[in-house]
């Protein structure tokens, strides 16, 4: 049983090394533009965003981290969005309407974008659920984080308001 | 007579031993601050040397990433067999433009949504290349799908056709949205620019 769990474990632990590997490749590199449905019904497109520090949360609704991250998210969109802070939820479910259903539970106020397609989760090598990325005002991507633990909002305060100084 | 005599000798020579250590120590100080001065301005020339080296060679790289860009669209899209599709947008009062899809010869060769601001720049006169792309010379069929919202605030979805011949030279497409104000409709009226 033991056993077991370690092999769980270590496959677990390479698996999220694998994927950190993935997408971390992104930092430093101009963030790769998109343009994803809102679930309000506009169109949002990233570089439109260009001189905020933008945060891009691949989040899906099966996934448990992703239900208790996003309200301490949506608590930092609503304390730094007056100083040029943006947050963008991105939602790779294939069916948008639980997405929807998750939003109204949560009660969330940041931008919710659908990417049922993938397209854009496969352009940031998204393979972890969830993936925050952190893009500074010149459009580079400057941090990535796989999955959350509590505490991680810490770290998330901590990178925006040194980004925004910038 | 001699005690004295001796004593006064002694403390002369003290006085005469301190005050040269003084001058000997006074020296070596300067010596050394001339010293540590040195230095640090070799070093700040060395620094100064290197960051002009650095500046150089972002310039070099950047000299050399614009002639990679301009060599890899010549070899990308050679201007004879080039074909650019644009956007225009005429009024717009009976469509409020959300995306549109191209296909070229039954291919998915674009997929692009329209932001509000995007929009805006179109009514504005704006007209956007949605793509470009090389095609071989002969016929060739055009899809364009327009989504967007239609008359009365409803979904509208409307799709045209256009087959063109492709000859030697670039070749020019414009997508054009127009109202129909008899029909109260909106109009996709693909043409050629000559």
């Amino acid at each position: 049983m033991k056993g077991l769990k370690n092999i769980v474990l270590g496959a677990l632990f390479t698996v999220f090394a694998a994927t950190s590997l993935a997408s971390s490749g992104l930092v430093g590199q101009s963030a790769p533009d998109f343009a994803l449905k809102s679930a309000v019904g506009e169109n949002v497109r990233l570089s439109e965003l260009r001189g905020d520090v933008v945060m891009i949360n691949f989040w899906a609704t099966w996934c448990g981290p992703c239900r208790q991250e996003m309200p301490l998210l949506d608590d930092l969109y609503t304390r730094y969005e007056r100083v040029g802070f943006s947050l963008l939820g991105v939602n790779i479910d294939d069916d948008s309407s639980r997405a929807m259903k998750m939003i109204e539970e949560l009660g969330v106020n940041f931008p919710v974008l659908f990417d049922s397609k993938k397209d854009v989760s496969k352009l940031y090598e998204v393979e972890a659920m969830p993936v925050t990325v952190l893009v500074d005002r010149d459009g580079t991507v400057r941090h990535i984080h796989h999955g959350y633990k509590p505490g991680y909002e810490d770290k998330y305060l901590t990178e925006i308001r040194s980004l925004l100084r910038e | 007579m001699f005690k004295k005599l001796t004593i006064g000798l002694a403390t002369f020579l003290l006085v005469w031993m301190a005050s040269v250590s003084a001058v000997v120590a006074q020296d070596a100080a300067t010596s050394g601050s001339q010293m540590l001065a040195a230095e640090d301005a070799a070093s700040r020339e060395e620094f100064r040397s290197l960051d002009e080296n650095v500046q150089d060679l972002k310039k070099e790289v950047l000299d050399l990433n614009r002639d990679l860009f301009l060599l890899e669209e010549e070899l990308l899209f050679p201007a004879n067999s080039q074909v650019a599709f644009f956007i225009s947008l005429d009024v717009g009062e009976y469509f409020d433009l959300d995306s549109v899809n191209i296909k070229i010869d039954g291919k998915e060769v674009s997929n692009y949504l329209y932001t509000r601001r995007e929009v805006k720049a179109l009514l504005r006169g704006g007209v956007h290349r949605v793509h470009m792309a090389n095609l071989k010379v002969g016929d060739h069929e055009l899809v364009a799908v327009f989504t967007g919202e239609g008359p009365h605030i409803r979904d509208y979805r409307r799709g045209a056709t256009l087959n063109f011949s492709k000859g030697i030279g670039a070749k020019y497409v414009e997508l054009e949205i127009t109202d129909r104000v008899e029909k109260q409709q909106p109009e996709f009226v693909i043409k050629e620019w000559e």
